[in-house]
Formats: C-alpha cells, sequence, structure tokens
C-alpha cells in the first residue's frame, strides 16, 4: 500500500511536470498546444542522437532543451501569430486546430527519420530506501528535477517583476498593455520557457524508463488531463492535479486494472469539466 | 410575367436542391465502369473513400451546421459497429436487426454527449475536449472488455450474408447508396425549418436564442442524426469488412481525417466531404509508399486550409472561377449553410 502510493506520488510529479508547460501556454494565451507532446519527443530524439555521437549526458541534455525550446519560438513566431488576431474562443480553436496540425507535421517527420528512436538515460546505483520503500535512483531523480521546476516556477511568477508581468497579461492583456507590459513579447518568452519545460520532461520521463518516439500523442493526452483538472493557467494546480492523478493511477492500476485506470483518469477529467470547469486551482 | 416568375422560384430552387444530389449519385453510379475496372485495390480505397465521406456527412451536420466539436466520429462508428458486432456474435440476430440496434446506440450516445455540452453549456473547445476524453476512454474499454469485444485482436462478425464480404463492388454500391440517402437526409434538413434553425444558431447564437430559437432542442437534433449517420455507417462496416478491431475506429486514423476531408471540402457544404474524401482516396493512392509521410501532409494540410482557407479550398476555388467568369454569386450547393 505504502509503496503504491509512493509510486503513485513519484508518478504525479511527473504528470504536473508534463501539464506545467501546456497550462501556461493556455493560462496565457487561450491556446491549447496539442503539439506539446510531440515537442518532448523530439527533445527525447535530439538527445539520444548527440548522445550517441558520443557527448556527455549533461552537455546532450541541455543540447535538447535548446533545441525543444527553439521548436517551440518558431511556432509561436510562424503559426500562433494569425491564431492571436483572434479573440475568446475563435483563438483556442483555430490554435487547437493548428498544434494538431503541427503535432502531425513534427511526430510524421520523426517517425520517418528515426522509426525506432527512444531515449533511455540509465542513471546508476542501488535502490535508495524511502520510508521503508525501495526506490530506484532514476525515478528519485525525476521526482527531484519536478520538484525543483515547481519551486523555480512558483518563485519566478511569485517574487520577480517578469513573473508578475506575465501574471498580468494572464489576467487581463489590454490592462497590461496599458502598463507598457508587450504581451506578444511575453507569450514568446512563455513559448520558450514551455518548450523549454517539454525537453526537461523527456529527460525526467526518460530516468524511469524509455521514451519511444510514438509517445507524443499519450503524452498530450495526459498533458491535457492534468491541465484541465488542474486548471487552465495554474502551476500549483498542475502539480496538484497531477499528485492526486498519480496516486489514484498508482492505486487503480494496482488493484482494479490498466485498461480501467485509463478511462478513470479521463473520467476525472471530463467530470472537472461539467462539475468545475475552472479546475481545481484556477480562476 | 411576374407571376410566371414567382411560379417558377421555387421550382428553380427546388432543382438547385435536388440537382447537386442528382449529380453525385450518377458520378458515383459511373465510377466503377470508369475508374477502377477490375483492381481490387481501387476499388478499395473507393469503398473507403465513401466511408469516410459518410462519415463526413455526419460530422458536417454536428460541427458544420450546429458548432459542436465532436472529435469521436471513430468512437461514434465504434459504438454502432462494435454494437451490431457484439450482438451478432452473442445473440446470433439476423443483421438487418444487429444494424438497426447499433446505429440506435450511437445515436443514443451522440445525443446524450450533446444534451450534456448544452445542459452545462460547454464551449466549443470544452465539448470538443470532453468528446476526445470519450473517444479515448471507449478505446480503452473495447481494450479492456476482452472477451466481448477480442481486443486488439479484434472481432470476427458472424452472421455475414454470403457474398456480401467478398463482393468489392457489391459493397461499393451499398455504400454509395447510403452517402446518397445521408445527402438527401442533409439537404432535406437544410430546407426545412430546421435549416433555418442550424443557420440561425451558427450565425449568432445568443441572436437566435433571442428570436425563440430553441438552440439546446436543435444542437440535440442534430447531434443525435449526425451520430445516428456515423453509426450506421459503422456498423454497416462491421458486416461489409466482416472483421473489426479498435484500430478501424480509432480516433487517429477516423476523426483526424474526417476533420482535414470535411475542412478540405468546406465545413457546412452539401458536397464538400464527398469532394475531400475524393481528393483524399487520390492522394493515398499516390502516397502507398511511406505513412510517415502521409501523416506529415496531413499535417501540412491541415495547417494549410486553417490558415488560409477556412471556408474550404473547393469554395475558395469556385470564387476565383466566379471573379473571373463574372458570376457574382457562388454556387449555391457549395455554399456553407450559415449564409
Amino acid at each position: 500500500m505504502r509503496a503504491v502510493v509512493l509510486d503513485g506520488i513519484v508518478l504525479g510529479l511527473a504528470f504536473g511536470l508534463l501539464g506545467v508547460g501546456m497550462t501556461l501556454v493556455y493560462g496565457l494565451g487561450g491556446v491549447i498546444n496539442l503539439a506539446y507532446g510531440q515537442i518532448v519527443v523530439l527533445a527525447a530524439i535530439v538527445i539520444s542522437v548527440v548522445m550517441e555521437d558520443g557527448r556527455a549526458t549533461f552537455v546532450a541534455a541541455i543540447v535538447g532543451v535548446l533545441a525543444a525550446a527553439g521548436v517551440s519560438v518558431l511556432l509561436d513566431l510562424t503559426l500562433m501569430r494569425p491564431v492571436y488576431h483572434q479573440h475568446g474562443e475563435e483563438r483556442t480553436l483555430l490554435g487547437l486546430l493548428l498544434t494538431l496540425g503541427a503535432a502531425f507535421v513534427i511526430g510524421g517527420v520523426l517517425t520517418w527519420r528515426y522509426p525506432d528512436g527512444a531515449l533511455y538515460i540509465f542513471v546508476s546505483g542501488d535502490p535508495i530506501s524511502i520510508v521503508g520503500v525501495p526506490m530506484s535512483v532514476g525515478s528519485i531523480w525525476a521526482s527531484v528535477i519536478a520538484l525543483a521546476v515547481a519551486a523555480v516556477l512558483l518563485l519566478f511568477f511569485g517574487a520577480t517583476t517578469f513573473g508578475r508581468g506575465v501574471r498580468s497579461v494572464i489576467q487581463d492583456e489590454t490592462g497590461a498593455r496599458l502598463v507598457g507590459i508587450n504581451p506578444s513579447f511575453v507569450r514568446t518568452v512563455i513559448f520558450a520557457l514551455s518548450g523549454a519545460l517539454a525537453g526537461v520532461v523527456a529527460i525526467a520521463q526518460s530516468m524511469s524508463g524509455p521514451l519511444t518516439v510514438n509517445a507524443g500523442f499519450e503524452l498530450t493526452t495526459f498533458a491535457l488531463i492534468v491541465t484541465v483538472v488542474g486548471g487552465l493557467g495554474s502551476v500549483a494546480g498542475a502539480f496538484l492535479a497531477g499528485v492526486l492523478l498519480g496516486v489514484v493511477n498508482s492505486l487503480s492500476a494496482h488493484y482494479i486494472g490498466q485498461y480501467i485506470t485509463t478511462i478513470i483518469l479521463l473520467g476525472a477529467a471530463a467530470l472537472t469539466i461539467l462539475i468545475r470547469p475552472r479546475g481545481l486551482l484556477g480562476r | 410575367m411576374t407571376e410566371d416568375r414567382a411560379r417558377s422560384l421555387p421550382l428553380r430552387r427546388m432543382a438547385s436542391a435536388v440537382l447537386p444530389i442528382l449529380g453525385a449519385a450518377a458520378v458515383l453510379a459511373a465510377l466503377p465502369s470508369v475508374w477502377f475496372g477490375d483492381s481490387p485495390y481501387t476499388t478499395s480505397l473507393a469503398v473507403q473513400a465513401l466511408v469516410f465521406a459518410s462519415y463526413g456527412v455526419g460530422f458536417n451536420l454536428i460541427f458544420g451546421s450546429t458548432n459542436q466539436l465532436f472529435l469521436c466520429v471513430g468512437a461514434l462508428a465504434g459504438v454502432g459497429g462494435y454494437a451490431a458486432g457484439i450482438l451478432a456474435n452473442e445473440t446470433s440476430q439476423p443483421m438487418l436487426v444487429a444494424i438497426v440496434v447499433g446505429t440506435a446506440s450511437a445515436a443514443i450516445v451522440g445525443g446524450l454527449l450533446s444534451w450534456i455540452a448544452v445542459r452545462r453549456s460547454l464551449g466549443i473547445i470544452f465539448t470538443g475536449i470532453v468528446t476526445l476524453v470519450f473517444s479515448l476512454g471507449f478505446a480503452n474499454l473495447l481494450l479492456g472488455q476482452r472477451d466481448l469485444t477480442g481486443s486488439e485482436t479484434g472481432l470476427i462478425v458472424e452472421g455475414v450474408p454470403s457474398g456480401l464480404a467478398d463482393d468489392m463492388v457489391g459493397g461499393y454500391y451499398l455504400f454509395a447508396g447510403l452517402l446518397v440517402a445521408f445527402l438527401i437526409v442533409f439537404r432535406a434538413l437544410q430546407l426545412s425549418h430546421i435549416g433555418w434553425a442550424f443557420r440561425a444558431l451558427r450565425d449568432d447564437e445568443v441572436a437566435a436564442e433571442l428570436a425563440g430559437v430553441d438552440v439546446a432542442r436543435y444542437r440535440v437534433y442534430a447531434a443525435t442524426v449526425g451520430s445516428a449517420m456515423i453509426g450506421l455507417t459503422g456498423a454497416v462496416l462491421a458486416y461489409s469488412a466482416g472483421f473489426i478491431s479498435p484500430a478501424t475506429y480509432s480516433f487517429d486514423r477516423v476523426d483526424v481525417r474526417v476533420l482535414v476531408m470535411v475542412a478540405f471540402g468546406g465545413l457546412g457544404t452539401l458536397l464538400g466531404p464527398l469532394i475531400g474524401a475524393g481528393v483524399f482516396a487520390i492522394l493515398d493512392e499516390q502516397l502507398t509508399a511511406s505513412l510517415e509521410l502521409r501523416e506529415v501532409l496531413y499535417g501540412v494540410f491541415v495547417i494549410a486550409i486553417f490558415l488560409f482557407f477556412r471556408r474550404g479550398v473547393v469554395q475558395a476555388i469556385v470564387s476565383l472561377f466566379d471573379r473571373f467568369s463574372g458570376r457574382g454569386r457562388a454556387r449555391h450547393d457549395l455554399q456553407p449553410s450559415r449564409e
């Protein structure tokens, strides 16, 4: 039981890390980035290619994060420009459809060039015992990364001037413009941040198991579930929802079965939309 | 003189309402002899195009006419197909009963989804997410209920009348008939008072509500009828193929394609799904070599369509042609219903 819950928390932190990149972009511009999972996969493939080239894992990881951030910024500077000319629901719909197209392009190119591409970062070391449960070093590292990211993001949005600027754009785009903040620039920065987070997701995920080239759609789905349950645009909400869903996932997978578990997670997202559309911690 | 014109107007409207369907039916009837001849491969491509065109008409009725983003076309077709297949296998009901039950199940599920969306007044995006979640949940249900559905290995549908599964050209005519019937229903709805309500609520939901249009009711109508079309197609497909698996109705195989096709042909138009399905059948024939490149191309199509041809590629070509030939307005049968 204790092992199952702990597993769930580890998985949940990974979920939260996965959701936070998507929820930031949504909160800021109202765009649900359906290409998010494919950007994670892109980072993973870049890292694995650089590692095969004989570079150190650390160097490869940085290159991967930068590549994901770069692609993300590219998306923002090209496809997202016409999207931001729209408003409200039209904007979200157009963003949804265009990023779906981008997901197919990125995913298609990756499976075409690297049909067997996968990333697995092996972390050596004996399992470490936490509250009496042995945990692999890889998943401990993944959790530490997720917690560090959560802390940095919360600090960034709570305590820095630029972070407050970002929050002001989330709350009121016109008002932010009036006090001298350029929403377009803020959005580009957040897209870059979201891409970099996708790269971090790739690193964290591949520490506890291989991340394959066709995982993109599944990653996007889970990111979407976490985003919806946690509240669109809320960093703390994403991690809270992630941990909750992770524990539910582990308990249900252990006691009921895997297929039903996926249905339960999907049901949680549907129920959230129906009962509390703004999510756990959304405004 | 004026009386004459007044009398001929409804006649002309009748003609413009029926002619495109007749034309489509004639083309579909003539196609086997002029295009694919004896090749089973091209025949199967044509059958597939017809199946997708039929899905497209249903999706068009739901999304194109009443703005409900149903990202569960594959799942609804699966509800129809699996309900029919499981009923046939477990209770050995005749084909017709199984297909009727399959169609009704899909209609009920689709109507229920729409009712929930309407009651909770979900916007277009949340409707999309809820139906997407339903799609993925349904796929997992199929995988989990191994005893009934056979999981990934699929389900062999028993009690298929002899000849249906082997006769490809017969299957072609079966689906062509189905598609023409759907087009007639679509056109009849467009011309009736329901069509007026659809156009009103598509243009401006609040204004329609204020003008006395029961927006909620018409949305549920459209979703029920559209889902019945999709479910019927799925159920007939189960019989004509004789075998179904989760992949037959999966989100990435069905929904994305239907969305691209319908958007290509023009959302809300009568012949849009048919034209889109035809174009993509030809595209598939040319791109047999690489599945991944096809995926890339789909992505490029999605982006290009929604960036540059919001009203459909066909509509763009027609209005370009009209500008050159000096005709002021686009052809009626290709105009979106919202106009």
